[in-house]
């Protein structure tokens, strides 16, 4: 809370005139951290009884620090393991929770002020939660929205039924939303999100539990959306499709801290430790012992499939090649996927990992 | 809509003998789950001793207005001196704290709705043995904290009472506090288990509060009635929710009478285990097949 | 599309009216669509009403009034005040008030923090539970009957003035409002509490102290709770006020000033109640937004 309340103390029309003339990205975030109590639950009976009178809290640090700038029209993907902090970044910049300290505007605006004038130009949309109302047709809560948008009649008339159209859900908006597939709600979650058309979207999970057609669906929706209006994107997913379909810009998250932020391929080159080496070994000449050169991916005669570190490909391969009877070689890149998933796992088993 | 996951549509109900072991950890994480919500539990069991505070000025006012104008001889209303009336509702508030089952039949209703009672249908698990569990723990974890405050409220209120009844009068109160504890639970489920026929549950929900509170001798003891409503009384079960205890307590039921009272709770009891048996297995077929 | 931003009208305040509108007229649908649900919850709770009655028949069978000047009508008309009030609190409050704590435990709550308009407003108002306004006329229908009862008997007839008729209305929307903050303080609760599972329970528990006519709270434990339950947090304040102004007489209501003791009679009653009524309101809105910080620095 301490160096926030210098934030919050300026007047929020201060940001606005400073900034109206200044040349100022999307998104800009400085330092932003968040932690907070966690009750802690025993193990146990007689713990749970205890709890009645005394309980264990846990500081828990969802977001340690974080600076992050982001230009209009960017798409970028927030990439991380579980309980890495990129709902709580998403819930810090909708204004939805307080942080503990740490700077942040968007589109001029510091978030958890929660100025209406702010809240009219972003969407969060949640891929856990719903906010339509369970019972009744889409439509009912797409008005209600309008309402609380203020959104005139012609243009939200304008909007509804061109994002239908691309969702391709028009016979869907009378049908009250508990009877609707978890695909079909979640496009009605993304209209009902994108009704008032904001300058800047959240996007928390929006594919999660979907069918790979609704997963394709979607990326397909938001990646035309996103280009035909140029709106700034935040997205966080589990899905490496969704990223890899949509974002130029990816920023992985982890333990509340950012680890990368650049391109997609770049991420190989930063994290991946190791190559791939395919090798074609002419009739009967495959080496005994292959292990001795690196791991084996695969092995049938007479091809085989070897991981090996980086700064060794060069000596491995010229080893291999002065003993003969190689026929052909190819080198690749570690997949993407593999090289995430090591470097979350290496994330989670080693607490203050190298930076 | 997503596929159903009981692909059989005419699958029984499975009712798979839960093992001891299986139950205790049921039995144990309900407890845990119940003691975490300790804000919620310490005000409940506050709380739940005011409406009889009110329920009692009522009736102190009442007597106040029947006495005085005949200098004092008007000293009982219906049968109950006002000491009496007093040691009835805080005998009720006993009797229900065995027989209210606070949230079953709507959480029964809802895990229907919702399609969450799909866990209990895959899992080797029976529901209905599992949600009796969680009510016996969730009753030992109110017990354990509403103990302190009820025997406190009885203490200061001891004036109020008769002379401890023999210990064969305590012993069938106490039975009939247990029957009333199985007997409210099988209405409760029962009713929850309607859910598979009608969505929307709470307006019957809403009806069986009703015709408790007041035909349970909670908000009045019955006997109060007139002959023209006893046959109501003595033909539906809920009395035995919190009229019945206590009033065998107070002795306004003795001998036969009891005999004859605990015989039908009995049997109201076993019917209404045979009614939620068969109400799960009909509704399970009927939900498989209607593909959740 | 680059220059949106210009497009959007910057109209500062927003549309509350339409927007409660709306919210009233989505709720009607719902309600509507189980239009079966709808009819069943009008009649229980018509039902309630009734078994209610029933209940003070029987009472008034054993004895001639409760407490001096509460005799079988004005107690009726008593009970019609807290229908009344019962059944718009329970219309347009207690489903809002339930959701509520549910919002909190789903995280629902972040959607209604998102929105650019009030969230108390907006958490107060979403759902209305149309079947409960049903009571609403039956309740009047009792309320008129029991005053026309009282204007008309040989003994003591009331004599109805249009000021009664005009101050009633007013009581009954602060009783409204006073319950209203009472429930939304309590659902906010939640928010430190953790699961609020026993809120109408509470609710249930406080208010049956607005249940009955405040002079039955009488001697060594009655006072402290009257003077509890009105001043501190004000429920007895609720029905008692209206119903007093609609079934007692004006000016020289025999034996009524003594019921609070010196100095609280029934003008007293009657600035106090709209004095509580701003007070509840402001002390609610103190809780609502107390919460929602909280809530908005302890989640993640």
């Amino acid at each position: 809370m301490r160096s926030c309340s210098i934030v919050v103390a300026e007047p929020a029309s201060a940001h606005r005139n400073l900034f109206r003339y200044c040349p100022m990205s999307t998104i800009e975030i400085t330092g932003l951290r968040k932690s907070f109590r966690a009750y802690q639950k025993q193990e146990g009976l007689r713990a749970a009884i205890r709890g009645l009178w005394r309980r264990n809290y846990r500081e828990v640090e969802a977001v340690r620090g974080i600076d992050l700038t982001v230009e209009q029209g960017e798409f970028v993907a927030f990439l991380g393991p579980n309980g890495a902090g990129k709902t709580t970044t998403l819930k810090l910049l909708s204004g939805v929770v307080h942080p503990t300290s740490g700077t942040a505007r968007v589109l001029g605006h510091v978030p958890w002020l929660r100025e209406n004038d702010y809240r009219r130009r972003f969407a969060l949309v949640m891929g856990q939660k719903n906010q339509l109302w369970w019972d009744l047709p889409a439509q009912e809560s797409f008005r209600l929205h309008q309402q609380i948008y203020r959104i005139p009649p012609d243009e939200f008339l304008r909007t509804r039924d061109e994002l239908t159209r691309l969702l391709q859900v028009e016979n869907l908006l009378s049908q009250p939303v508990r009877e609707l597939s978890l695909g079909e709600r979640m496009k009605m979650e993304l209209i009902a999100a994108l009704l008032h058309s904001p300058d800047v979207l959240f996007l928390d999970e929006p594919t999660i539990g979907l069918d790979v057609v609704a997963q394709h669906n979607i990326q397909q929706f938001l990646k035309q959306y996103q280009q035909q209006r140029n709106v700034t994107v935040l997205l966080t997913s589990h899905y490496m499709k969704d990223v890899a379909a949509l974002c130029q810009r990816v920023v992985i998250i982890a333990q509340g801290q950012i680890k990368y932020d650049g391109s997609l391929s770049g991420i190989i080159d930063k994290f991946s430790q190791t190559k791939v080496v395919s090798l074609t070994f002419a009739e009967g000449r495959m080496p005994e012992r292959l292990v001795e050169f690196g791991v084996v991916l695969a092995c049938e005669p007479p091809k085989a499939r070897l991981r090996i570190p980086r700064n060794k490909v060069t000596q491995t391969l010229s080893t291999l090649l002065s003993q003969g009877g190689v026929e052909d070689v190819g080198v690749e890149d570690a997949p993407l996927d593999e090289v995430i998933a090591d470097m979350f796992a290496q994330v989670h088993d080693n607490k203050s990992p190298t930076d | 809509m997503p596929a159903p996951i009981l692909s059989a549509p005419s699958l029984p109900a499975p009712i798979v003998p839960t093992s001891w072991s299986a139950s205790w950890t049921i039995f144990r994480i309900a407890l845990e789950e119940r003691l975490t919500y300790r804000g919620d539990f310490a005000l409940g069991t506050l709380m739940r001793f005011l409406p009889i505070v009110t329920q009692i000025f009522l009736w102190h006012a009442v007597f106040t207005a029947v006495s005085t104008p005949v200098t004092g001889i008007a000293k009982t209303v219906a049968g109950y001196t006002y000491e009496e009336m007093v040691a009835y509702y805080l005998l009720t508030m006993l009797g229900r704290a065995f027989s209210s089952m606070p949230g079953l039949s709507s959480g029964i209703a809802r895990l229907i709705r919702t399609g969450e009672i799909k866990k209990f249908l895959i899992q080797p698990v029976d529901l209905l043995w599992f949600t009796f569990l969680s009510r016996v723990a969730h009753k030992t974890a109110y017990y354990s904290v509403a103990a302190g405050p009820f025997a406190l409220v009885f203490f200061l209120c001891r004036g109020y009472f008769p002379p401890l009844p023999s210990a064969a009068t305590l012993l069938l109160f106490t039975l009939t506090l247990l029957l009333g504890f199985l007997l409210g639970y099988f209405m409760e489920v029962s009713l929850g288990l309607i859910g598979f026929w009608w969505l929307e549950i709470s307006s019957l929900i809403f009806v069986y509060t009703l015709l408790n509170f007041f035909l349970s001798g909670h908000m009045f003891p019955l006997d109060m009635l007139g002959p023209e409503w006893q046959w109501l009384v003595q033909f539906i079960p809920l009395q035995y929710l919190a009229y019945f205890p206590a009033a065998v307590f107070l002795g306004k039921i003795t001998g036969a009478a009891l005999a004859w009272g605990i015989a039908c709770e009995l049997i109201w009891i076993v019917a209404l285990v045979g009614l939620s048996r068969w109400l799960f297995h009909r509704g399970v077929i009927r939900y498989s097949g209607f593909g959740g | 599309m680059n220059s949106r931003q210009t497009l959007r009208p910057q109209s500062a305040r927003p549309a509350y009216l339409a927007v409660l509108w709306t919210m009233l007229r989505n709720s009607l649908v719902r309600d509507m669509s189980f239009r079966s649900n709808f009819l069943i919850e009008s009649i229980t709770s018509l039902a309630w009403m009734m078994m209610n009655l029933g209940f003070y028949l029987l009472v008034f069978k054993f004895t001639r009034e409760l407490a001096p000047g509460w005799g079988k009508y004005e107690f009726f008309a008593f009970l019609a005040t807290t229908m009344l009030i019962n059944s718009v609190v329970q219309a347009f409050f207690m489903p809002n008030a339930e959701e509520f704590s549910e919002m909190i435990r789903t995280g629902n709550l972040d959607f209604a923090l998102l929105k650019p308009i009030d969230a108390q407003f907006l958490i107060s108002l979403q759902r209305v539970n149309w079947s409960s306004l049903s009571n609403f006329f039956v309740a009047i229908a009792l309320l008129a009957y029991s005053v026309w009862k009282m204007t008309t008997r040989e003994t003591a007839p009331l004599p109805l003035h249009p000021w009664m008729l005009m101050a009633y209305p007013l009581y009954v929307a602060c009783g409204v409002a006073i319950l209203y903050s009472l429930m939304i303080s309590l659902a906010a609760t939640s928010i430190w509490l953790g699961r609020n599972q026993s809120l109408y329970d509470f609710w249930f528990y406080i208010t049956n102290f607005s249940r009955y006519p405040m002079e039955i709270y009488e001697g060594q434990v009655g006072t402290p709770l009257r003077l509890f339950f009105t001043f501190i947090i004000p429920v007895m304040v609720v029905v008692n006020v209206p119903a007093r102004v609609i079934s007692q007489p004006l000016i020289g209501g025999a034996g009524r000033d003594v019921a609070l003791g010196p100095g609280l009679d029934q003008q007293f009653l009657l600035g106090f109640a709209l004095l509580a009524t701003a007070g509840s309101l402001g002390a609610a809105r103190w809780v609502f937004q107390r919460a929602l910080t909280s809530y908005r620095s302890a989640s993640s």
